[in-house]
């Protein structure tokens, strides 16, 4: 009987929190064009954002692009055929590494960023004391940051996608001796710009719309503690990483049937 | 007397806990008014009924001949702006300077040149005494700075109300002397209606001119600052003299002492 009654309170506490997530994300969405004429608010959170997330992405996507260079062409060699090495390192990162392991960076980076601050605002009355002074946290805190974030994913996207194609090459090409034509060119023959580059775009996109939900709902939805905030900064992490790997798979499966 | 808020039977509860059973309060237009009582009794949640960040069970909360529980977003915002609140942690927006602090709800409700907005901001830190720390972060301020920055941001739109949440909880006594002087001189210089919520008797009956004694879900005691002194009423007496016995009782509620000794023994 306890276990019923507690299956019923984590399932109304479950729905509760879908419908708080929902009406703060209208409430969200409503206020992004009051903010369009204040647009230097958005620009310094694309600074926080997406600009200090940079070094991230760089870094692990020319690693991801090494990897996936010295892993292919190990794999390529015994069939002989090393020469679409590019394609495969391009495939890989445009259609799957490239969203994912940006949206799961982002989450760690800035996602679990702006849920502390928000969450921290919250705690030290910061918001209410704007909601006295007549101004909607929302339309001026929470709209700016999401905005930012949605726009910031998908060109970090897309720079994790080129410096891992270059460091693909950087392996593939530099050390192991693949011919550098043969690598540009079977990309090029290879890659389509709507089924692959396109679809990858749209993941980035939706990552980062799901993302930056996920972080900023948290935030303001913390328990206003250290201890709330805490908990908040790791429920982005851990929901968003998962949003993004489940969301994943749906869209692949409706992209690429 | 012409009264800015009217409080009539208002009852609340967070859950089960019963905060207020039929609280009625007269704030008067123009006057130092200080709400006092023991920690936990409901005196933040007045201030937030007034700014109408929380609505009551049962009741009227009526602020310059307005039903705030009834108003919409809109309305509630366009009254929000005669208001001004110096919360207990000061509430500073922390990633701005002392100086854009207090422009901000200049900046966000009026279209003012620059110009004018910097004379405004400078003022207001004249009076506060941080025209000199304007340029200061938030996390560079003392307690009472602090408190001062965010009395200067709360009366920057010269609203006709200025409400304070525990603005001595904290401070040295110098900075309390000086929070003191700042209520009492602005609310004079100024004209606004000043509420005061606070559980430092000392201050509190300093600067009042209205007292408000609350306890057991409502107003027990009520009077000008000779009146809470000379008050026999035991409950105002307890707490004026902060006996640690009385109406309030020490003890929190538990079965008899010796049965409980027993129990355990038995067990």
């Amino acid at each position: 009987m306890k276990a019923l009654q507690g299956l019923g309170g984590w399932t109304l506490d479950g729905v509760q929190r879908w419908g708080r997530a929902t009406l703060f994300l209208s409430h969200a969405l409503i206020g992004i064009p009051k903010i369009i004429g204040r647009f230097n608010l958005v620009v310094k959170q694309i600074y926080a954002v997406g600009v200090l997330t940079l070094v991230i992405i760089v870094v692990s996507g020319l690693f991801v692009g090494m990897v996936l260079g010295l892993q292919g062409y190990n794999t390529l060699v015994d069939f002989g055929a090393e020469s679409s090495l590019g394609l495969v390192v391009a495939l890989s990162l445009t259609r799957e590494l490239g969203p994912v392991l940006t949206a799961l960076l982002f989450a760690g980076r800035a996602g679990s960023a702006l849920t502390a601050e928000i969450g921290l605002m919250k705690a030290t009355e910061q918001l209410a004391a704007m909601e006295m002074m007549a101004v909607d946290p929302i339309d001026r805190v929470v709209a700016p940051r999401f905005l930012a974030g949605f726009l910031s994913m998908p060109l970090l996207a897309a720079l994790f996608t080129t410096v891992g194609v270059w460091g693909g090459h950087l392996v593939g090409v530099g050390v192991l001796g693949v011919d550098s034509g043969q690598y540009w060119s079977a990309m090029q023959d290879g890659v389509d710009v709507y089924d692959d580059v396109l679809n990858g775009v749209v993941k980035s996109v939706v990552f980062g719309f799901v993302v930056t939900w996920i972080a900023v709902f948290e935030g303001y939805d913390a328990t206003p503690t250290s201890e709330g905030v805490s908990r908040a900064t790791t429920r982005t992490v851990v929901n968003a990483s998962l949003a993004v790997l489940g969301l994943d798979f749906v869209l692949t499966s409706l992209m690429f049937d | 007397m012409d009264n800015l808020i009217e409080m009539r039977h208002v009852q609340f509860a967070y859950g089960q806990r019963r905060i207020y059973d039929n609280l009625n309060v007269s704030i008067p237009r123009g006057k130092v008014s200080v709400i006092m009582g023991p920690s936990g009794c409901g005196k933040s949640t007045l201030l937030n009924f007034i700014g109408g960040r929380v609505k009551p069970d049962v009741g009227e909360i009526i602020v310059d001949g307005i039903d705030v529980a009834k108003l919409n977003r809109q309305r509630l915002y366009k009254l929000r702006k005669s208001m001004g609140m110096m919360f207990q942690n000061s509430a500073l927006l922390t990633d701005l300077s002392v100086f854009e602090n207090v422009a901000f709800p200049i900046r966000e409700h009026t279209e003012l040149d620059e110009k004018l907005i910097r004379h405004l901001v400078l003022f207001k830190l004249q009076m506060v005494g941080l025209r000199g720390a304007r340029d200061l972060k938030p996390a560079e301020l003392s307690g009472g700075m602090a408190r001062r920055v965010a009395l200067a941001r709360a009366i920057a739109l010269d609203p006709m109300l200025v409400m304070y949440d525990e603005p001595f909880t904290g401070l040295d006594p110098i900075s309390k002397g000086v929070i003191v002087k700042l209520i009492r001189e602005i609310g004079d210089a100024l004209g606004m209606t000043s509420l005061v919520v606070t559980h430092d008797v000392e201050e509190g009956l300093s600067i009042a001119d209205q007292v408000f004694l609350l306890g057991d879900g409502e107003v027990v005691g009520q009077g000008t600052r000779a009146e809470m002194h000379a008050s026999e009423f035991p409950y105002v007496k307890q707490f004026i003299n902060g006996a640690p016995d009385g109406p309030v009782a020490y003890h929190y509620p538990a079965p008899d002492y010796r049965a409980d000794l027993m129990n355990g023994e038995d067990s």
